[in-house]
């Protein structure tokens, strides 16, 4: 059978499954928040393991993640500080965090001008340092909040969408395609890249700007998904190189099926994440628990 | 018509002059070698040629056209650059690497269209890597890599071709391979422009020489006039035999070993 329509079919196995499957009786009341959960995991699994296919191809480097740019460790950050000052999560305050930091990020990355590029990482990387240390002390000062904080920086999709959020998040994910749609454009842009900033260069692309347009806009994509559902590991990072081993290097293949992939990857874990214990887990831990046997199998065969 | 003209063109990194107040041009259809010991601003040149680099003061103008004035795909349809080496962070299939030289010629969501693929069909005969075309990349040889880069850069369909020392590391079979296809295509009025660290085989190859040194133009030329025991002796700090190949009037280079 041909490997797209496979991996459609799993991914719509997947979404029966974590319809289906959970400790509660599927009621008509279940059976909507089932469906919120499973619009949530579809797309945050999907974007962050899009997001993570992109940013491997543009810094050419298989260990970048969606959260080394630094944005999600503001909307972590910006989360924290949210939860302690209404003790819950709100993805306002979450979104202005990732806002804010992402443009410490890009100030830093600017200065003294060199490739803009190469200076991202090591901006991200050092910003996502302060913020967890300053997310440590928001933790510290919360008692009862610690919980929620915790859900926040491991991820999680049970967030209850009702009449005052629904609209929000429609929104938010709405915008959301369409920045993606935005990105996909630059397939190419990615591919060639993969061959050398000389190549790229030469054959007309201006790596500067590129930089930073996906810079930009997978910053912002990010930072949407971590207000909402929080800093779910493990996806961006691994389901991009699952994706090329099974539809090779070109961008315009791999992406959408980055795509499909961590959208199913993560709606399975969410359902294991519920069925494992009678605590329901935070999914970013079930992603890594479940993953990593997955990702070493794969890579050995 | 010129088909590279450079004028008064410097260039530094930080604080340290690479090219110095640079001007020269290049015909049309011609064979240019630009040659000159380590650090003497070649590969930068090139580099400021095909507009990677841009020069802090002075003009490069392509086929007339100020390379300030001409957006950067439509210069990519128009000259086209091999890198030294490429390393090939993922393991295309040679044919989808030498389509990427289409880029140029393409928008965002436009499929390769049958133009294209003449194209690539036509680079990949031409640059004799046609029965690879399905293995992926980091498969090959150094030597047959180089060619696919070359066949990717054929199918830009550029007017001028630049090379970074197109023949180093690479064995006698491969470096005679790539400079005859050099050769054939300038023939066929591609205007092309290599640095060269063998002298030998520039001076059997280009027409026209620059001899760059500390980041100036030394002296330009022809084979026959430019290398000489008095130019060499005082760029590369070496005394060398210089005699005329066999079958050919052009010079050839000797190193004789100190004590003997």
């Amino acid at each position: 059978m041909n490997k797209q329509l496979l991996i459609i079919l799993i991914f719509l196995g997947a979404v029966l499954v974590s319809i289906i499957v959970g400790p509660a009786q599927l009621t008509s009341e279940i059976f909507q928040l089932r469906i919120s959960r499973v619009v949530l995991g579809i797309f945050a699994g999907g974007m962050l393991a899009f997001c993570g296919g992109i940013l491997q191809g543009l810094f050419g480097n298989p260990l970048v993640e969606p959260y080394t740019l630094g944005s999600a460790s503001g909307a972590a950050l910006g989360g924290s500080i949210g939860i302690l000052i209404f003790g819950t999560i709100n993805p306002v305050f979450a979104f202005l965090g990732s806002l804010g930091v992402g443009f410490f990020v890009f100030t830093i990355a600017r200065i003294e001008g060199g490739l803009f590029r190469d200076r991202l990482i090591l901006a991200g990387v050092v910003m996502s340092f302060l913020c967890s240390s300053l997310v440590m002390i928001t933790m510290l000062m919360g008692g009862r909040e610690l919980y929620e904080i915790l859900y926040l920086l491991m991820g999680y999709l049970g967030i209850i969408i009702n009449s005052t959020n629904r609209i929000m998040i429609i929104v938010l994910i709405a915008v959301s395609i369409g920045l993606m749609v935005f990105l996909y454009r630059y397939h190419r842009e990615l591919d060639i890249i993969s061959q050398g900033i000389e190549t790229a260069a030469g054959l007309g692309i201006n790596i500067q700007k590129l930089s930073i347009t996906i810079f930009l806009a997978t910053s912002l994509l990010i930072g949407l998904i971590v207000s909402i559902v929080g800093a779910i590991g493990f996806v961006g990072l691994v389901i991009p190189h699952i994706s090329k081993l099974l539809f090779g290097p070109k961008h315009l293949r791999n992406l959408p099926a980055s795509f499909i992939l961590g959208a199913t990857f993560l709606l399975l874990a969410d359902t294991a994440s519920r069925v494992i214990t009678v605590y329901e887990l935070p999914v970013g831990v079930v992603t890594s628990l479940v993953g990593v046997p997955f990702f070493i199998y794969l890579y050995r065969r | 018509m010129k088909a590279l003209k450079v004028q008064n063109i410097s260039f530094s990194y930080d604080t340290t002059d690479i090219i110095k107040n640079v001007t020269f041009s290049s015909e049309k259809g011609e064979f240019l070698g630009i040659i000159g010991p380590n650090g003497a601003g070649k590969s930068t040149m090139l580099r400021i040629l095909c507009g990677i680099l841009e020069p802090q003061r002075g003009n490069v103008f392509i086929l007339n056209e100020n390379i300030k004035d001409i957006n950067q795909k439509s210069r990519a349809q128009k000259i086209s650059f091999v890198p030294q080496e490429t390393h090939f962070a993922l393991n295309f299939l040679v044919e989808d690497v030498v389509l990427l030289g289409r880029y140029p010629y393409l928008s965002a969501f436009q499929r390769e269209r049958k133009e294209d693929t003449e194209a690539v069909e036509h680079a990949l005969a031409y640059a004799n890597v046609m029965e690879f075309r399905k293995r992926p990349i980091n498969s090959l040889s150094s030597g047959e890599r180089q060619r696919v880069v070359l066949a990717r850069a054929l199918a830009q369909q550029p007017k001028i071709l630049l090379l970074d020392e197109p023949t180093s590391h690479l064995d006698l079979h491969h470096q005679y391979a790539i400079m005859q296809l050099l050769k054939k295509l300038n023939a066929e009025g591609l205007s092309v422009v290599t640095v060269n660290h063998d002298l030998n085989l520039a001076s059997l190859y280009c027409q026209r020489l620059l001899l760059m040194y500390e980041g100036t133009i030394y002296s330009e030329g022809t084979p026959q006039s430019l290398i000489n025991n008095e130019n060499l002796k005082h760029v590369y700090k070496t005394d060398v035999k210089i005699i005329k190949h066999p079958l050919k009037d052009v010079p050839q280079i000797f190193l004789h070993p100190e004590g003997e």
